[in-house]
């Protein structure tokens, strides 16, 4: 049990990590956007690399998140009939629908892989004004469906510990999400 | 497989799944997948992943965390507090003045903001407890923020309206300007319930005694309160309308605004931003993930021809091309009791907004429909958001069931509001056909 609780630990804090940091991003296009403006509006001189920037990093943003908002309970669902079960039935049903969340995201990790391999093959460029490399963005498509995946794994042993009766399901629920 | 067979199944099994609890951005995903390996075999995963990578690379969507990030600054600024001393000055004096007086500051925050939340949690927090202290009716100060707090997405900006404009091939300045007047309209239809019905009713909304209420003054001091709203709202919607920048750049001068106004309140500080900026990455990735899971929806309901059967299905339905619509108003307001806004956008668009266009209506009008649709959703029991964050925030002494009574008569007067777009498409389109 010392490997899976180390496990556990780990890939949360893994997870818990990447969300902090990508929680910055947003005053990165903050800024971007805002100098795009200034020196267009007030300079006439617009860049070329400041929207594109923008864009690029919050297709990471995006994407990246994933593992991050599983880990606090941020992907919305419908629980109308799911919060009037058991903790011990919740797990049972959690490790049935896994399948379908596995079955997603590995096919997005397969195949947004060989998306990003393609890309880095041929040094793939964006061939707009500015012409950076797309290859680093396309391989957040991989990263973020592994990050997903492993979190998905960490709380896929929470619930088979929960339904042997081994851990004590008195883990805080997690809050329930925001929408618009 | 039949057709009819196979679509039977494939919404059998996005139902259940969902019923079963898994995210909506897994359960589009995972059943999509399936279906996909049945219909084009397992090379469509492959232009599944190239959606993905398309998604992440949409120019407007990084609106999305700036209108959310300012929302949540602004909710936490100190703005509401000073707007609602305001209001209380000079509505306080009339029957049932300070809920119409709530109802307007949540028009003024929705031009501010992109979500619903936000004008809830503020007002809920500072004119609620107000307004009950006045003895004020419960129901009826409960349900005036319920209402008013949802044209966050009706009222521009909206995010939920960059969505639509995404899926829908829209331009977002048109969708914005197409919520002007249908918001003003049901800030006037709220304001006239409340009005006559406080008039009739004094009990409901005692109007202030004379030793509470302000002089002139104090009055025209507290009209100071605007001046920063106003200027924002200038600066976001009026440099989108006038052309001045992209709906994703206003957003940025937004959040400048949203951060001027938390500095001017003395409210700023880096814990608040850090806070907000986890919150708005929370909201925003959920968003995109369903956007990510809806991609492959979109491929695997047209994939399988279930598009053609639906619009022949829809030709059933009486009452011809009216019928049609108002039969789609149905069904969205029956997924709003049970699923998140942008998941029923990025569901129901690319499955009704054919039959719309095929039926000969005007995109942009059917778009601000579904708003006002979903934004009636947001105060419906069971799932409307709004009555879960007004829980959230009421003193101990107010039930759900409470909040859940408030809401109907205030979801009636929005019916009405609804049907009244429906009626007279010009009080949507008309501001965008002039200004676009």
């Amino acid at each position: 049990m010392p490997f899976l609780k180390w496990f556990i630990e780990t890939i949360d804090a893994i997870n818990d990590w990447v969300g902090g940091f990508l929680s910055y991003f947003l005053f990165a296009f903050f800024v971007l956007l805002f100098i795009e403006v200034i020196l267009r509006y007030f300079f006439n001189s617009p860049t070329v690399w400041a929207n594109e920037l923008a864009q690029m990093l919050f297709g990471t943003y995006a994407i990246l998140g994933g593992g991050y908002i599983l880990l606090t309970g941020g992907h919305v669902n419908v629980d109308i009939l799911y919060s009037r079960y058991s903790v011990k039935t919740r797990a049972a049903i959690d490790i049935f629908t896994s399948l379908l969340f596995f079955l997603f995201c590995g096919m997005l990790l397969i195949y947004g892989g060989s998306l990003a391999w393609e890309s880095l093959a041929r040094f793939e460029h964006s061939q707009s004004a500015w012409n950076p490399p797309l290859y680093p963005a396309k391989l957040m498509i991989p990263l973020a469906a592994a990050l997903l995946i492993l979190q998905g794994i960490t709380k896929l042993i929470r619930d088979i510990l929960i339904l042997l009766g081994r851990e004590d399901s008195d883990r805080p629920e997690p809050e329930k999400g925001e929408s618009l | 497989m039949s057709i009819e067979l196979l679509s039977l199944l494939f919404f059998g099994a996005l139902f259940i799944f969902l019923l079963l609890g898994l995210p909506l951005s897994f359960v589009l995903g995972g059943v999509s997948m399936i279906f996909l390996y049945f219909t084009w075999g397992p090379e469509s995963f492959y232009m599944v992943a190239a959606q993905t990578w398309g998604a992440m690379n949409k120019f407007t969507l990084v609106a999305i965390p700036l209108f959310i990030f300012m929302a949540m600054i602004l909710e936490r600024s100190g703005v509401a507090k000073d707007l609602y001393e305001m209001m209380y000055l000079w509505f306080g004096p009339v029957a049932g003045g300070l809920a119409i007086g709530t109802v307007v500051i949540c028009a003024i925050f929705s031009a501010m903001c992109g979500i619903s939340g936000a004008a809830v949690v503020s007002m809920g927090t500072i004119a609620l407890p107000s307004m009950l202290q006045r003895r004020y009716d419960k129901e009826l100060a409960l349900g005036c923020i319920n209402s008013g707090g949802g044209w966050g997405i009706l009222i521009p900006p909206s995010v939920i309206m960059i969505l639509y404009a995404l899926i829908s091939g829209e331009s977002v300045g048109a969708l914005f300007a197409g919520g002007v007047f249908p918001g003003l309209m049901l800030l006037v239809l709220v304001s006239c319930y409340i009005g006559v019905r406080c008039y009739f009713q004094p009990h409901l909304g005692p109007a202030l005694p004379k030793e509470e209420r302000g002089n002139w003054p104090r009055k025209l001091a507290a009209m100071k309160a605007v001046i920063l709203p106003v200027i924002i709202v200038l600066m976001v919607l009026g440099s989108i309308i006038g052309g001045i920048t992209t709906p994703t750049e206003a957003a940025a001068t937004g959040v400048l605004g949203a951060i001027v106004s938390a500095v001017v309140y003395r409210q700023f500080s880096w814990n608040l931003m850090k806070e907000a900026a986890l919150r708005t990455l929370r909201l925003t990735g959920m968003i995109m993930w369903i956007l990510f899971g809806a991609y492959c929806f979109s491929a695997a309901y047209n994939g399988m021809g279930a598009h053609q059967l639906i619009e022949n299905m829809m030709q059933h339905i009486p009452g011809g091309a009216w019928g049609s619509i108002i039969f789609i108003q149905i069904i969205i307001f029956l997924l709003a009791m049970v699923l998140d806004p942008a998941g029923i956008m990025m569901i129901c668009v690319p499955v009704f907004l054919p039959i719309v266009k095929a039926h000969g209506f005007d995109p942009l009008w059917f778009g601000i429909l579904f708003v006002i649709n979903m934004e009636i959703g947001y105060m419906t029991p069971p799932f409307g958001f709004n009555l879960f964050y007004l829980k959230g925030i009421v003193p101990p002494g107010i039930t759900m069931g409470d909040i859940y009574r408030s809401v109907i008569p205030y979801t009636i007067v929005e019916s009405s509001g609804l049907a009244l777009v429906m009626i007279f498409p010009q009080i949507a389109v008309w501001l965008p056909q002039k200004l676009f």
